[in-house]
């Protein structure tokens, strides 16, 4: 076969392929613009021209107010948790103490552990400590999060230089001086990537908020969605709408940030 | 000083992470509705799983037909289209990793209302397609039946997942040396060959880590199965777990065991740590699959 036979084969098997990734992902696009009604009466697979009207009763929910919620809670999510990994993965690569090994050993065992383990008892821990009609109870469990602490160790060890470190330390920079003014420079692809896997996580995050939200005030766009509609009629082509719109905001942050987010993958990551 | 830069992540982890699990163990002994007071009630509520009434085991079994069914699917699927966009055949790379990677960005409350639409037995696209083409003669009640409802449960994980191993085994692919393949080449091995006893040994970390977080990640389904089955009756009476409860998951067991039907706390706490003991044997048995490796 020649390269090129080969190459038509290859791209016709992608294309394939990104069609059933696409597809479900088209159809979801679509059912927002159709009234809800003909969303059970007819293949829906041209445009419609109800956009308008559901995109009414989608904002008419109050629906800015949760995609403000999410934003808050995904980006303290995101920021807090990087930070803490970063901070964390800087000791376990750069430092010799006591117990590092069996420390590190007990962050792997915690990333085997789901989070979901705990969430009965958190709920009244939440609750006790009065945060239970806040969106704090969404942002804490990322905080001390075990993969990003896992993630970062490996990347700092393999990312940023020893020598580096001993010659700012000889110029009289301090261990905090370190982390804040060297650092950063090196472990951007990892922060980037990690970045982006929080926040789409907590973004999507269901569970939690369905459980812990109770005041419409604080819904964030997962649990807002499912909501929509009133007692006698669930809007589906306005609630489905209403997903793409919450989906929009990852879906740009990954278009744009998906080759750094690679970079970041290759770099630092699955070496065992 | 490196105490200093452990401490924020070990104060997080001990105040959010590690007491409430440890404090859902002694829930677990309790009978407790969240509100009036706890009885202990020792290993009581232990007991109760191993009563059918409690679908404990049958939530596990469920999620593990579902992990074990997609997760290998979903590996290949990954492979194959890592393995052909990083070969030179392929031209817009960057456009197909996104594609591909797109339903794995999607809320997976999103997927659930999307395929309980899509496999709707009456107005669903899947059946009038079906039948359209002649390849069924009546409509398939996709999500009444318990086979098809995990049909559509694989179909939903796999579609979701694809991209997602897709990028672990793009980022291993590219740390393999080029220099290995090239002398693989000039020795004469062709591409098959080279990809069998190169490549695939050479990411075998990439598919052990897929492997473990594929496990405790599917253990915490809960969002697809849930929408999917109460997508287009949210509010009137939710089918808990789908026809014949085939589709219960054990975190959806658990969250409606504490928060949802009933409100037994005790039970539902019960039911967590007995799905995370499952787990770390899962989990042991991979570690050590893992560890034994001879290279």
């Amino acid at each position: 076969m020649t390269t090129k036979v080969r190459s038509v084969l290859a791209t016709t098997g992608i294309a394939l392929i990104s069609l059933i990734a696409f597809v479900p992902f088209y159809i979801m696009i679509i059912m927002g613009t159709h009234v809800n009604e003909d969303l059970f009466r007819k293949i829906v697979l041209l445009p419609g021209n109800y956009l308008l009207e559901n995109l009414k009763t989608v904002t008419s929910s109050r629906f800015d107010l949760a995609y403000l919620n999410s934003f808050i809670v995904s980006v303290a999510s995101t920021v807090l948790s990087v930070f803490v990994s970063a901070f964390a993965g800087f000791a376990f690569a750069k430092y010799e103490f006591k117990f590092k090994n069996a420390i590190f050993n007990l962050v792997l065992l915690t990333m085997m552990i789901p989070s979901q383990l705990g969430i009965v008892a958190y709920v009244i821990e939440m609750r006790s400590l009065g945060l239970s009609g806040t969106l704090i109870p969404l942002i804490l469990p990322w905080v001390a999060n075990a993969f990003g602490v896992f993630w970062m160790t490996q990347f700092i060890k393999g990312a940023v230089p020893n020598e580096v470190l001993e010659s700012a330390r000889i110029d009289g920079c301090s261990d905090l001086g370190l982390f804040f003014r060297m650092v950063p420079a090196f472990i951007m692809p990892a922060v980037t990537t990690l970045s982006l896997l929080i926040f789409l996580w907590s973004w999507n995050n269901y569970l939690l908020p369905l459980i812990m939200i109770n005041n419409p005030d604080l819904y964030t766009i997962p649990l807002s969605i499912t909501t929509l509609g009133d007692a006698y009629r669930t809007d589906l082509a306005a609630q489905i709408l209403g997903l793409s719109i919450g989906t929009l905001p990852v879906l740009v942050l990954f278009a744009f940030g998906s080759k750094s987010f690679i970079r970041g993958l290759t770099a630092g990551s699955v070496k065992g | 000083m490196p105490y200093v830069f452990l401490s924020p992540y070990l104060l997080f982890y001990a105040a959010f992470g590690l007491f409430p699990i440890l404090f859902s163990f002694y829930v677990s002994l309790t009978s407790w509705d969240g509100i009036k007071g706890k009885t202990f009630v020792g290993l009581d509520n232990y007991v109760h799983l191993f009563k059918p009434g409690s679908y404990f085991f049958k939530s596990i079994g469920n999620t593990l037909l579902f992990v074990g069914i997609a997760l290998p699917l979903q590996i290949f699927l990954g492979l194959v289209i890592a393995t052909l966009l990083y070969s030179k055949f392929v031209k817009g790379r960057g456009f197909f990793q996104l594609v591909n990677f797109m339903p794995y960005i999607v809320t997976p409350v999103a997927i659930g209302l999307m395929f309980n639409l899509m496999f709707d037995w009456q107005v669903g696209i899947v059946n009038k397609l079906l039948l359209h083409f002649g390849i069924i003669d009546e409509a398939i009640y996709w999500l009444g039946e318990a086979n098809y409802a995990r049909i559509v449960i694989i179909l939903m994980l796999v579609w979701k997942g694809f991209g997602y191993t897709m990028i672990f085994y793009l980022a291993g692919l590219a740390n393999i040396s080029k220099d290995l393949l090239e002398a693989a080449q000039v020795d004469g091995a062709n591409a098959l060959r080279t990809f069998f006893s190169i490549t695939l040994p050479l990411l075998r970390p990439v598919t052990m880590f897929i492997l473990i977080t594929g496990i405790i990640g599917g253990f915490q389904l809960l969002e697809e199965p849930m929408l999917l089955f109460t997508g287009s009756n949210m509010g009137s009476t939710a089918i808990i777990g789908g026809p014949d409860r085939c589709c219960l998951t054990a975190v959806w067991n658990m969250y409606d065991t504490a928060f949802g039907s009933t409100t037994r706390y005790g039970l539902g706490a019960a039911i967590a740590w007995g799905t995370c003991f499952i787990i770390a044997l899962f989990s042991f048995f991979g570690v050590k699959l893992y560890k034994g490796d001879p290279e």
